[in-house]
């Protein structure tokens, strides 16, 4: 290379060339008005550098505290500490967070949903989107001092797509047919299909790089906790208490704190705002609404608070009676009120759902004309369907996340008993919940936040995926979903999207009142500390002042 | 005055006195909660507001609104209702089952008693807040769950006080003149023993009440108790519990009115209770 | 006694694993297919008959292989046991507060019968028998953490030990059991101070204090010592909403989650765990009865009002 490429020209990290669709991409975000954070989310994904990008795009970067940060300190962290052996089999996030702190990802995926390089320096996806090639970081050793290679990542790929493998990772990376080592640094993965957001998936909570002896030495990762990360563990206790010491040999620059210690004090969120302010903890993993009140009464504590795309669904199944019939299922959807729901269960911290489980800061989100409430209507419809005096509904819940969920179902109940829907509540203890959420016919479940509203309606509401509780089946919705997923340009796909939205709307699949913000709370002396729609933390840029 | 209905005079005692003024004042709010409740427990309006404070239409919140905006004066009044019938209920089938195998192992003795005794002490070695926990668990949480909660924790100890008497009733000569005269068991039971015992059982019926209202105020603490959005005292306090720093009125008023409620029922059960033969003092 | 816990062991287990395929769903939880929880129940015996799959889970349990937990994941055994110390902590230091103070109440009322101090501690047992325990944890939390802010709210003792937040869970259990303890204690009191031994004890110049002390006490004390060691099960309930109230971690809290999580190997243990504690009381209590007194005279059962 003779010059450095002028300031504002898009290029990629390895210095490679562009893939066929960024030009195209940028041009809609300068030009056609598509929104400019999706466009530099799906360049993120297509290996382009980021601070071009960002550049030439005109969206700034977050920005940084002006403090210096303060080397030292042990941080004292309120997190359920559960039984733990294989990372990749992991069905709990607070687990992740754990390891999240020793043992590291290809990609990494900030709050703000852009993918940025990590153990991965660069990757390069061909034009059909089928053929990746990834290049490494050097100089990368573990904590026993192997120095980390392309063996490590294959092993662990490997691990991942096996027929036998325990990992949700089956499933999500099953397009994956071989990684090709091309050298000690660089491997090349070869799709069955197209997948644009590969990188994004890289950072999900199973997909850490373990070491490549992992299933030789045992396969139980606290027994013999070896990483590439900031962190290394020290001690590991279930159900009360694991620490992380920070490693002086890091690979990159070496974390602020000295000792993350994770206690776990049990499920009750108040009593871990209560340690908060008693000066026994510095954070907190997650707070709901009814703990909000109590955080805002003490000024020294932080509240966090990040837009996610978490939600409440309540779903009716197609095939059970009486929701078998569309009108009762409508007749229920149009006596709910979204707003006074969001309102009261939530304190207006949230964004209006529009029963259709997409979001609004998701960037496949179509906006459709506004729901609106209509409580004769739904007396009509009900009359129709043979129900002249209203009829009698149980909806079953579980309080997975919090009170909130027991609220928003009372405003639910007041809502329909004006239309003459006379509705029970079934309240089960969490873990019970859990065991029939897939088999009642009219339930309240929680759905974490997915990048995508295209993840979301895939895992969902696809005819027979796995997780399709409310038993939808449609074939102009499946095939609405096939098209989204094969179009790149987000704005593009929205508009697909769009079909899938209203065929959920039209068939009254739910009642998705709202999407709830993400809240946790922190000591005034915490920096650098973000909250996460996901509830992924990494712990390496946090200080304590 | 015959000496069985001599506990009658007693209520003229203060403590007595006292306990019924409360007791019979809480079931006044239960049988006339229509009228007295200002709004629908049921309803939401604007939450959390303190005690005293207005709506936007100026509308007074007396005790104030909890999270959901419902009046926390009408859900007390109406709590009051919840809390009477099914403590009530509860207390009466606890009732039931003990005074009938209470009699049967007092008077025939050997193998019924024997086995009952034995059930009865199987139940006993719980201690009470374990089985209704796993009771709740394994059924679900509703009334008839708790009635049957507080059945199972309650019989034993009924059992016990029934059999009890029964054995030293049978004994007596008049039981032996009425098997004599031909009577029917179950007449002996009914007619003959069980009114017998009826100083003893009011005594304990007030007690029971008021240990059931508070198992079931503890079962809605828990979360375990009845489903929303039914006004309980108990599940009011649950609920409130975690904002209880910023906004105490949510759990102050429930647990007053639980407690008064079982003071009442406290008082009139202490005033009931027979003064013991005392021995007089001397010097 | 054998045959009651027997008895008890065989209920806990049929409430709980009668039902296989329910144990299956627990413990493989909800994502797990039919296969894989056939699977399982034919790896773990569950397709034995239910007499059989009994014997086997007593045996083990009293060899002290208790299982695992579903919600955590680690051995119960290892989980109970520091709850367990830690409840025992609670309860004992409860104990000690509670004892003193309800004999002394107690006694001090009994032997001024009818005076004001008997009729304040008569008041005060009925009112604190009267407030369920969640309830005076309100109160006593509004006023001294709330208002005055003297005491934590929690007691989650995560920055180690310490002695501030047992306050509050031993004040709750006090209130509750003092009370009572000193109402026992004040009519056994009393009708000691009645008897004809008492007087004429007094009579022969004693003070009152060395009266109490060397005769009155040792017979006074015979009931209220059972009912202290039978308020020990009790105890064992009032710690369950005491240590939920105030994030102690104990055995309370454990059973609680284990409940709520349908943790059923975990709540298997902790009800045995419970029962094992309450019989072991209750014969506890009968031998040290029949100790401290000898020429036991059995209590007629209550006269009622019976008319002939």
């Amino acid at each position: 290379m003779s010059e450095p490429p002028p300031a504002n020209t898009l290029r990629n990290n390895d210095g490679s060339e562009l893939h066929p669709a960024v030009r195209p991409l940028a041009q809609n975000a300068l030009h056609c008005g598509a929104d400019r954070r999706s466009v530099l989310r799906v360049l993120s994904w297509l290996g382009v550098s980021l601070v071009s990008a960002r550049a030439v795009l005109g969206v700034a970067a977050r920005a940084v505290a002006s403090n210096a940060p303060r080397q030292g300190g042990t941080l004292r962290f309120v997190c359920s500490v559960q039984q733990m052996t294989d990372p990749a089999a992991t069905t709990w996030v607070e687990a992740s967070n754990l390891f999240r702190n020793s043992v590291e990802f290809l990609t990494y995926v900030d709050p703000d949903n852009i993918t940025h390089p990590y153990l991965a320096q660069s990757w390069h996806p061909s034009a059909d989107l089928k053929t990746w090639d990834f290049q490494l970081r050097a100089g990368i050793r573990w904590s026993n001092g192997d120095p980390f290679t392309v063996a490590d990542v294959a092993f662990n790929i490997k691990r991942w797509i096996a027929p036998e493998s325990k990992s949700p990772n089956r499933t999500t990376f099953a397009a994956i047919t071989a990684i090709e080592p091309l050298d000690e640094l660089r491997f090349r993965l070869h799709l069955s299909r197209p997948i644009c957001s590969l990188p994004e998936h890289l950072y999900a909570a199973t997909c850490p790089i373990l070491h490549r002896h992992f299933e030789a030495q045992g396969a139980n990762w606290p027994r013999n906790p070896v990483g590439t990360g900031p962190f290394r563990l020290t001690d590991y206790h279930v159900s009360r208490i694991a620490v992380f010491k920070r490693r002086r040999d890091y690979w990159g620059q070496p974390a602020w704190l000295d000792e993350i210690r994770y206690l776990d004090l049990g499920s009750e969120i108040a009593t871990h705002v209560a340690a908060l302010a008693a000066g026994q903890v510095d954070l907190l993993y997650r707070l709901t609404i009814s703990e909000l009140d109590l955080v805002k009464r003490f000024p020294s504590m932080q509240l966090l608070s990040e837009p996610s795309a978490q939600t409440l669904v309540m779903r009716m199944q197609q095939d059970q009676k009486p929701y078998d019939d569309v009108r009762v299922r409508k007749a229920v959807v149009l006596s709910a009120d979204r707003e006074q729901m969001l309102r009261l269960a939530y304190r207006d911290h949230g964004v209006l759902g529009e029963n259709h489980h997409v979001a609004p800061s998701q960037p496949d989100y179509f906006r459709l004309p506004p729901v609106r409430r209509d409580v004769a209507q739904a007396r009509r419809l009900l009359a129709e369907a043979g129900y002249p005096n209203g009829i009698d509904l149980t909806l079953a819940l579980g309080n997975t996340q919090g009170r909130y969920e027991q609220d928003t179902a009372q405003i639910l109940q007041q809502n329909c008993a004006e239309a003459g829907i006379r509705l029970s509540l079934q309240v089960l203890p969490p873990a019970q919940y859990w065991t029939i959420w897939d088999k009642v016919p009219f339930g309240m479940t929680y759905w974490a936040h997915r990048p995508l509203g295209i993840m979301v309606l895939e895992l969902a509401y696809r005819s027979g995926s796995v997780w399709n509780e409310s038993h939808f089946s449609n074939q102009r919705f499946d095939a609405a979903l096939d098209k989204a997923l094969g179009i790149l340009d987000p704005h593009e796909r929205s508009a697909a999207m769009g079909d899938a939205e209203r065929i959920l709307q039209e068939e009254a699949v739910m009642v998705q009142p709202y999407f709830p913000r993400k809240f946790t709370a922190a000591a005034a002396r915490v920096r650098g500390f973000r909250a996460d729609p996901q509830d992924y933390y990494r712990m390496d840029k946090v200080w304590l002042a | 005055m015959t000496r069985r209905y001599a506990w009658l005079a007693s209520l003229a005692r203060p403590t007595a006195a006292i306990g019924a003024l409360l007791v019979g004042g809480w079931l006044a709010i239960a049988l006339l909660s229509r009228v007295l409740a200002p709004y629908d427990p049921l309803h939401s309006m604007v939450p959390l507001l303190t005690p005293g404070s207005r709506g936007p239409a100026g509308n007074i919140f007396w005790l104030g609104t909890d999270s959901l905006g419902r009046d926390v004066l009408s859900r007390l009044i109406y709590g009051a209702r919840t809390v009477i019938v099914v403590a009530t209920v509860a207390t009466l089938t606890a009732y039931a089952v003990g005074i009938v195998t209470g009699l049967l192992a007092g008077y025939f003795r050997g193998r019924v008693d024997a086995v009952l005794s034995f059930c009865a002490n199987v139940i006993l070695s719980f201690p009470v807040l374990v089985l209704y926990i796993v009771i709740i668990v394994a059924l679900g949480a509703s009334a008839a769950n708790v009635v049957l909660a507080v059945t199972f924790g309650s019989a034993p100890a009924i059992f016990r006080i029934v059999r009890a008497i029964t054995i030293d009733l049978r004994s007596r000569d008049f039981i032996a003149a009425a098997i004599t005269q031909g009577e029917s068991t179950w007449r002996i039971l009914l007619v003959e023993i069980l009114p017998n015992s009826s100083g003893a059982l009011i005594v304990d019926f007030c007690l029971r009440l008021g240990y059931s209202a508070i198992t079931m105020g503890v079962l809605g603490f828990l979360g375990l108790g009845l489903p929303p959005p039914t006004p309980d005292w108990g599940g009011m306090v649950n609920e409130g519990r975690t904002m209880a720093f910023a906004f105490p009125h949510l759990v102050l008023f429930p647990c007053m009115a639980l407690s008064s409620l079982v003071l009442g029922l406290s008082l009139l059960a202490d005033g009931l209770r027979q003064p013991p033969a005392r021995v007089r003092r001397v010097g | 006694m054998v045959l009651t816990m027997l008895a008890v062991s065989l209920l806990v287990f049929a409430v709980l694993e009668l039902n296989v395929d329910d144990v299956a769903v627990k413990v493989l939880g909800q994502f797990s297919t039919a296969d894989q929880r056939q699977a399982w129940l034919r790896e773990n015996g569950y397709t034995a008959p239910f007499l059989f799959r009994y014997l086997h889970w007593l045996w083990a349990f009293i060899t002290g292989h208790w299982g695992t937990s579903t919600y955590y994941r680690e051995d119960v055994l290892t989980l109970l046991a520091p709850r367990l110390a830690a409840s025992g902590l609670l309860a004992g230091t409860a104990l000690l507060v509670i004892v003193p103070v309800g004999l002394v109440m107690g006694v001090i009322a009994g032997v001024r019968e009818g005076s004001v101090v008997d009729r304040l501690v008569s008041v005060f047992a009925i009112v604190t028998t009267s407030i369920p325990e969640f309830a005076s944890a309100v109160f006593l939390t509004a006023l001294f953490v709330f208002w005055l802010g003297w005491l934590p709210g929690v007691s989650t003792m995560a920055d180690g030990f310490h002695l501030r937040e047992l306050v509050l869970p031993v004040g709750v259990l006090t209130l509750y059991s003092a009370g009572y303890i000193a109402r026992m204690t004040r009519s056994s009191m009393a009708t000691v101070m009645q008897s004809p031994y008492i007087r004429t004890a007094r009579l022969k110049g004693n003070s009152l204090m060395r009266v109490i002390v060397r005769h009155a006490l040792r017979n006074a004390l015979i009931t209220p010592v059972t009912v202290i060691m039978l308020q020990i099960p009790w105890l064992l309930s009032g710690v369950i909403v005491v240590e939920v109230f105030f994030a102690y971690q104990g055995f309370g809290t454990l059973l609680y989650q284990a409940a709520l999580n349908t943790d059923i190997y975990l709540i298997e243990a902790c009800t045995m765990v419970s029962v094992v504690v309450v019989v072991l009381t209750q014969v506890a209590s009968d031998l040290l009865y029949a100790w401290l007194n000898p020429r036991m005279s059995f209590k007629a059962a209550e006269r009622p009002a019976g008319a002939k």
